[in-house]
């Protein structure tokens, strides 16, 4: 049917348009015989003898293609028995997107299904990509692939979490402990105006370089503090979402937010190793954020 | 959160029939250690996931989640004495370790004080260095006797250097002496009757 849509198509594009039937015609008609004219204009031509045809030849490796190995991490929770494993897939970077996340999901389309990793907004606003790439923990949406073809990228999951499946971790305690810092605005007085909640701009100029944490764990799983002490310590993306909080001009539990930071574990396991604010991908300063709550706390 | 149902997985991976269940080796992690106990330690190493040598002092423990997923972290108790306070003591201390530090050699003064004041200092913070060091590797849920051995050793350690510093400032040279000595040690003749004529 589909050579006969062609055919007609073809053939009826001199014709007037009183002749030519739209391709949004009713099933009906599209299983009449072709019409004399379309017949007689058809561009299909005879089969060709094997003189005149040759075998197909092996595809030959294009010399321009750039080919790149992958080194993926895998575990299979359906066998819990056997290791986590290095994978290694090839891909040729000229038919490839550009950042590692292309390379992902084309290895997971087109090479192996069964590869497992979280994605969603591919650019860098959902935070659901962090993973480990090339030792580095970063969001593979905003890592671009390194087009030097020789050398091999290694993909892992974000370090020192319990690995769910492949590249997904589990942030399970991450989420726990967001929550426990009470990520809302706590005010008990009602807005002056009756209407809302109302800042100066120096005030929201505070916010910036807190407000546009995604969460996506980088930072906190890439602290070696952290890897030690996950159970107690907050780690640097919760503590930077604590100061976003005790910075905000319009939250009236500011002292009750540095209370629950106030203790060994919570806060002051951070050793201004400063890895967090080499790692995050969008370019935020965690350690500046928690060394303002120190200072905060330090001259109360 | 999925790893929450792994459980469930394992169950269902359990249930399944012979047949497919043989493609999996094998299916229970409770059977784990008893199945690596089985083999050799040499293929043990050759099958863990590093290459170096393994040394887990405190290995990873399976993941347990206490209460629900939902539920928050329990936040503890306001505790200066053990968070702002030890924070800005040990920075001032730090901070104030640098003049002192430097103060007998730039000046030349080889006051007993200043002596006795820069190993107090020292002393104290060299045991929050550790007291920190503590704190970080040895998890008092986890470890609860041996970090209070450790926390223990760690006073006693104050005392018995506290001590030392005490023989060698009243029976020897002293610490600023002493360091210069040592600076000094195997250098030509001339700078070692200098710091002779500074002993004496």
């Amino acid at each position: 049917m589909a050579l006969r849509l062609a055919s007609r198509r073809l053939a009826l594009k001199p014709m007037p348009y009183a002749f030519s039937r739209s391709m949004a015609t009713t099933v009906g008609n599209t299983k009449e015989p072709l019409g004399a004219i379309s017949e007689a204009t058809s561009s299909s031509s005879p089969p060709l003898s094997p003189k005149h045809t040759t075998t197909i030849k092996e595809p030959s490796p294009d010399p321009e293609s750039k080919i790149k190995t992958f080194h993926i991490y895998r575990w299979n929770p359906d066998e819990p028995s056997s290791k986590p494993k290095m994978q290694s897939y090839t891909l040729d970077l000229n038919k490839t997107g550009p950042m590692i996340l292309d390379a992902l999901i084309r290895i997971k389309n087109e090479v192996d299904p069964t590869l497992t990793f979280r994605r969603s907004c591919r650019e860098g606003i959902c935070g659901s990509c962090a993973m480990n790439i090339d030792g580095v923990n970063t969001l593979a949406c905003l890592c671009r692939i390194p087009t030097d073809a020789g050398k091999e990228t290694r993909i892992y999951p974000l370090p020192h979490t319990y690995v769910v499946k492949d590249l997904v971790p589990d942030l399970t305690q991450f989420y726990k402990q967001y929550k426990s810092i009470k990520p809302y605005l706590q005010r008990d007085t009602p807005p002056p105006d009756g209407r809302e909640y109302r800042q100066s701009k120096s005030d929201r100029r505070k916010l910036d370089g807190l407000y546009e944490c995604i969460l996506c764990a980088c930072c906190s799983t890439s602290c070696p503090s952290y890897w030690w002490n996950s159970e107690e310590y907050l780690g640097p993306a919760v503590l930077l979402q604590s100061y976003r909080w005790i910075a905000d001009s319009r939250d009236e539990k500011t002292e009750q937010r540095k209370d629950a930071l106030n203790n060994s574990m919570a806060l002051y396991r951070c050793h201004t190793i400063l890895n967090c604010s080499r790692t995050c991908p969008k370019g935020l300063n965690p350690a500046l954020a928690i060394a303002e709550i120190k200072k905060s706390l330090a001259f109360q | 959160m999925a790893s929450a149902l792994r459980p469930a997985i394992l169950r269902h991976a359990l249930g399944a029939p012979a047949s497919t269940r043989a493609l999996t080796t094998s299916a229970l992690p409770a059977f784990r250690a008893h199945h690596l106990a089985q083999r050799s330690p040499l293929a043990l190493q050759r099958a863990t996931f590093q290459t170096s040598t393994k040394r887990a002092i405190l290995p990873a423990l399976p993941q347990v989640i206490r209460g629900t997923v939902n539920d928050p972290v329990t936040v503890r108790d306001a505790d200066p004495t053990h968070g702002s306070y030890h924070w800005t003591f040990e920075r001032i201390l730090s901070a104030g370790l640098i003049p002192i530090t430097l103060a007998p050699f730039a000046a030349g003064s080889l006051s007993p004080v200043l002596d006795g004041a820069l190993i107090g200092m020292i002393i104290v913070h060299s045991y929050i260095g550790f007291e920190s060091i503590i704190t970080d590797y040895l998890p008092k849920w986890r470890v609860p006797i041996t970090r209070r051995i450790l926390e223990w050793g760690n006073v006693l350690a104050v005392f018995v250097v506290g001590w030392g510093y005490y023989e060698f400032e009243t029976n020897d040279v002293g610490l600023t002496e002493g360091i210069k000595r040592i600076w000094r040690a195997g250098s030509s003749s001339s700078s070692s009757s200098s710091s002779s004529s500074l002993t004496s």
